[in-house]
């Protein structure tokens, strides 16, 4: 192999690649905080090694998001260097489509922080090929601490059944992460019986949706569920949901679970309307060691952590606990030793790594916005399915492409 | 520099003495040689370096072709990244596993040249007569309408998800017991050379163009189009031949940027966004001027991603910034510098980094306004 | 559906139709003036909004009494105003003037290059995420209909872009320097010959786009309610487009196009979709030009002989 310039024997270097200019930049800077929190706590070394952190940045000027030219500059980058030994990253779903491969051929352990998509560590509900596309030596080193779509998008309908929701409207922001989880909301809602009475996507770049919400005004819904997140003009939804007078609630996945969703909507608009579903517990519900670091967080930054922060720092001390077990810088040895952690006292509680390198941790939690915060509601666990989930996806009662009112 | 591109206009080079004029003269030769060896001898182009060098060449090839359009021919045209996208997209359809076809690389690279250009030609045919400005709102337009097309089509082309994997060229293809397939994606060099040589041929197209009767033609409406017409040019026929030489080599970009990445990436890859960039490119470098567009290219998008990260990077290594504030980190100010940049070099090169001759005098006895 | 439901989606559409129509009158009148695509002004137009933000935080307004209210409003509207108009002309100033025997395009390339430096100023004034701007109008219906919504904010937009368009139609045809734009828009050196200064016409043309996109930014800030660094460049996507559909360089025909693309935002987000907006407001751009070629407005452009 070329380009190999001899590795420094106490220096393991760990990278993310994160959208660091644009749109997605609040969300990467917490992202970011939370890394260099654990990589500080341990003390900026990891066994016999001194610990080398850097923040790269999958994003340009030019387009101000991730651009795939950039993800997977980074991921060669990280790959050539051999100091390297985890990859932290990447924030977007569709990012980790382009760096997995290219990662997985030199087996560099890879830690998401923030990827979604079902498809990236298991089969059925994407691309066909998913999700070993992703994976040309057949050997795996890929894993993500939060949970997959496949959970957040169907409890979500469940809850909403329970609660008594009779009819929904659904709209998605046309991103992986958004419109996959609003299309397993809207499957789930027409297998239990809730009525889809449109479901449209917005285009993440408009800048108000005054006839949009009109248009759903007179369809009259009892709750509006928004596939997106707070880059995604989550905030104008609410706030324009409110301006037409639609009455009714609002539900978001865990993409709008931060302050500035709040700030940005406006905290009158989502009073005791809006509905969060995230996965894990939120920060001021965390105990032990998710306690610690919320407090460690407020202390250094002096504001309470958002929602990403703790995956951020779960990811790297899943990279740190990796390297440490490995014990030197075989990289094939830290994927393995990554991938083989089942029971982890982490932030998040205790969890794991199932067989494909998903988190174990299947608890939801349903927040709402109150006084301008967020406010625990209630938790979601699978035993309170209505229904147990399908273990195939059911046809679509209607086309993707339609589904205007 | 500059002063040596005087002759490349005129069709056959002047008598040119020493060594160095030579060179210069064929300053393509040269470049190409230099990149050729290259790999061979920086280990660098192996790993990261390589695959962004390689997107570089993509770029070039792109700039050319809205060169095409904006430098010969005098029509703005704001939505070159939809053909780009465009080439990007019917390769993958013809390669991809989810599709029945799988032709292979070349075929369906053919295949979308092809596409792209009769795309071109049902753009411009109903469109040509509009003035300059009402032009590039056309293709401004057409832009975002096939950007939302492609979002909005999920069965055809995935939506967001992009359509992948790309097989890489040369997969399935064995020779002299090597596997091009799996050589193409796990060295980088393998596309260097697929774009390097993609690149040349390009640019050498380019260069048969500008010295043939029709990139005479060309500039001739450019310059004045009664004037041409009254000479038995016919504009229109021009201006589609543009339209479509220029389309087609966009299609060819994108199907070399939707193999290299294996994936067509998402529909926003093709926006306004990047049809700008690319617009930036070829005015910072110099219309109509081949070295001036690759130089642009060789800027804009070397600035935006291989120096801007690693600048990045270099100063997260000095650790001047351990509270990661925005104001003291790279990326906090990309954009203004990317800006200032634009700004500065239009200020001090308003013709471009390397103008071509004619073009460049022409447009400053014409003057500007209008 | 009912034709409620159509009147709801034209009124809206003509609302957003106005606030797209105000910020299109800064590109048509420095189009109009040196032929420039002024890339920028999407982006100026974000850094007056981010102004106006900083005021209402800074003197604490709140939608206390109306008549305060409306006074406040009327103070930010100058106040921005003045602020992008003089920025404006600042960076013609700076930036565009050096260019002006420059090769057409050349400028072009300085405004984009101009609008990513605002973007990064916007960055560093509100930070990444974007921010919502207060109620300062309360949102009652002022049609007492449930199915038909007028509020104060639409109101406003009216209020606040009539006269201001009013006040432009008088200026360029009725004073002295409305004069001198328009002999200085059809031949900047025939004009300088009878004694226009046509620097200072340049300037007064950049100011008065400026302050037009200053207006804009407030009335963007009270009706849409959220700012962020990002937001100029779909701002002047759609204003651009209008200028160009009206006939770029005419005023009556930025204010008509920016009303087309309104309404025809409004009504395909009603009648086909939201998703499809996007690509039907730029389809009907296209079909539009190919059987208007001047654009709704412009003038039939005598080609050179």
């Amino acid at each position: 192999m070329v380009g190999c310039r001899p590795a420094d024997p106490d220096l393991v270097k760990i990278v993310s690649s994160l959208p660091r200019t644009g749109s997605a930049k609040h969300q990467s800077d917490t992202l970011v905080r939370g890394i260099r929190m654990a990589i500080d706590e341990a003390g900026g070394k990891v066994g016999r090694f001194r610990i080398e952190y850097l923040d790269l940045d999958d994003s340009t000027a030019a387009a101000g998001q991730w651009t795939s030219e950039a993800e997977a500059a980074n991921a060669r980058r990280a790959l050539q260097d051999p100091d390297v030994c985890a990859y932290i990253g990447t924030f977007n779903s569709g990012a980790a489509k382009v760096s997995m491969p290219i990662l997985n051929l030199g087996d560099l352990l890879m830690v998401s922080p923030a990827n979604t998509a079902v498809g990236l560590t298991k089969p059925g509900l994407g691309v066909p090929g998913e999700p070993e596309v992703y994976r040309p030596t057949g050997r795996r080193n890929y894993a993500r601490v939060v949970p997959a779509d496949d959970l957040q998008g169907p409890m979500a309908a469940d809850w909403a059944l329970r609660r008594g929701v009779k009819k929904v409207y659904i709209l998605d922001d046309n991103e992986v992460y958004g419109k996959g989880i609003a299309d397993l909301f809207d499957e789930r809602c027409r297998e239990l019986g809730i009525e889809v009475l449109g479901h449209d996507s917005i285009d993440a770049k408009a800048q108000e949706f005054k006839s949009l919400m009109a248009s759903i005004k007179a369809t009259k819904p009892d709750l509006v569920y928004f596939g997106g997140t707070t880059q995604s003009k989550g905030g104008q939804l609410a706030k324009d949901m409110t301006a037409a007078g639609v009455g009714a609630d609002l539900m978001v996945p865990d993409g709008c679970l931060e302050q500035v969703f709040i700030d940005s909507a406006g905290a009158a608009n989502l009073e005791g309307r809006c509905f969060v579903t995230f996965g894990g517990l939120p920060p001021e519900k965390l105990t032990g060691k998710g306690g610690v670091f919320v407090e460690r967080y407020r202390e250094k930054y002096g504001e309470l952590p958002e929602a990403y922060a703790v995956y951020g720092y779960e990811a790297a001390r899943v990279a740190i606990e990796a390297i440490a077990t490995a014990g030197s810088k075989d990289r094939r040895a830290i994927c393995d030793a990554a991938l083989a952690i089942r029971d982890f006292d982490g932030a998040l509680g205790h969890w794991g790594f199932d067989e494909n390198g998903d988190t174990t941790l299947r608890t939801l939690t349903v927040n709402v916005v109150k006084g301008g915060r967020f406010e625990f509601e209630e938790i979601l666990d699978e035993a309170d399915l209505v229904a147990p989930p399908p273990n195939e996806p059911s046809p679509r009662a209607d086309p993707p492409g339609g589904g205007s009112p | 520099m500059s002063t040596n591109q005087a002759s490349r206009t005129s069709a056959p080079p002047a008598p040119s003495t020493g060594p160095w004029a030579f060179l210069a003269q064929r300053w393509e030769l040269v470049t190409l040689a230099a990149l050729a060896i290259a790999p061979l001898v920086i280990p660098a182009l192996g790993g990261a370096l390589g695959g962004q060098v390689t997107n570089l060449f993509i770029y070039c090839i792109l700039a050319l072709a809205l060169n095409v359009m904006v430098g010969y021919t005098g029509l703005v045209h704001l939505g070159i990244a939809s053909f780009f996208g465009i080439g990007a997209y019917v390769l993958a359809i013809l390669t991809v596993p989810m599709y029945p076809f799988q032709i292979g690389f070349l075929a369906a690279a053919v295949i979308a040249v092809l596409v792209t250009a009769g795309t071109g030609l049902a753009l411009g045919a109903p469109t040509l007569r509009l003035r300059g400005d009402y032009l590039a709102i056309v293709t401004l337009g057409f832009g975002e309408v096939v950007k939302v097309t492609l979002r909005n089509l999920e069965q055809i082309t995935g939506g967001m998800k992009g359509l992948n994997p790309v097989p890489p060229p040369g997969a399935g293809v064995t020779v002299a017991g090597i596997d091009l397939g799996k050589e193409f994606a796990i060295d980088p060099r393998w596309f260097y050379y697929l774009a390097l040589l993609s690149l040349a041929g390009v640019v050498l197209a380019m260069r048969r163009l500008e010295n043939s009767r029709l990139g005479r033609a060309l500039v001739a409406v450019r310059e004045d189009e009664l004037a041409a017409q009254a000479m038995g040019i016919s504009a229109t026929k021009v201006k589609l031949a543009a339209f479509a030489m220029s389309s087609a080599v966009a299609g060819l970009a994108g199907c070399l940027y939707a193999a290299s990445l294996s994936t067509t990436a998402d529909p926003n890859a093709y926006d306004f966004n990047r049809s700008i960039m690319v617009l930036c490119a070829v005015i910072l470098g110099g219309l109509g001027s081949i070295p001036g567009t690759l130089l642009g290219v060789a800027i804009l998008v070397g600035f935006d991603t291989v120096l801007a990260p690693w600048a990045d990077s270099w100063i997260q290594q000095m650790n001047v910034n351990p509270k990661g504030l925005s104001y003291l980190s790279f990326s906090g100010w990309r954009l203004a510098i990317f800006g200032v940049a634009l700004v500065l070099v239009m200020r001090y090169r308003p013709e471009g980094l390397i103008p071509s001759r004619r073009l460049a005098a022409e447009l400053r006895d014409g003057g500007a306004g209008s | 559906m009912s034709v409620q439901f159509l009147l709801q989606h034209c009124l809206i559409g003509l609302t957003n139709g106005a606030l797209i129509a105000l910020v299109a009158l800064g590109y048509t009148m420095v189009y109009g003036i040196i032929g420039l695509i002024n890339f920028a002004h999407g982006d100026l137009i974000m850094l007056g909004a981010c102004l106006a933000l900083s005021l209402v935080g800074a003197l604490g307004m709140t939608a206390a009494g109306p008549a305060t209210t409306w006074v406040g409003i009327g103070g930010l509207v100058l106040i921005c105003g003045l602020f992008c108009g003089l920025l404006n002309v600042a960076v013609d100033r700076i930036v565009y003037k050096p260019l002006r025997n420059a090769p057409k395009l050349a400028p072009l390339v300085s405004a984009i290059g101009v609008s990513f430096i605002f973007m990064n100023v916007g960055l560093f004034w509100l930070g990444p995420a974007d921010k919502s701007f207060p109620e300062l109008l309360p949102s009652t219906n002022l049609l007492h209909n449930d199915a038909l919504q007028f509020t104060w904010k639409d109101l406003l937009v009216v209020l606040i872009v009539g006269p201001l368009m009013v006040a432009l139609s008088v200026l360029v045809k009725g004073t002295k320097l409305g004069k001198a734009m328009r002999a200085v828009s059809q031949d900047p050196t025939a004009a300088a010959l009878v004694g226009v200064d046509v620097d200072r016409v340049i300037a007064a043309t950049f100011f008065i786009g400026g302050f037009l996109g200053g207006a804009a930014s407030v009335i963007y800030g009270l009706y849409i309610n959220t700012i962020g660094f990002q937001m100029g460049f779909q701002n002047g996507l759609y204003a651009f487009t209008a200028a160009v559909l009206g006939g770029i360089g005419s005023i009556p025909g930025a204010v008509l196009g920016g009303l087309v693309i309104g309404l025809v935002r409004a009504l395909a987000s009603a009648y086909v979709g939201e998703r499809w907006t996007g690509a039907i407001v730029f389809a009907i751009l296209i079909v539009i030009l190919v059987f208007r070629p001047e654009g709704l407005l412009g003038r039939r452009v005598k080609e050179k002989v």
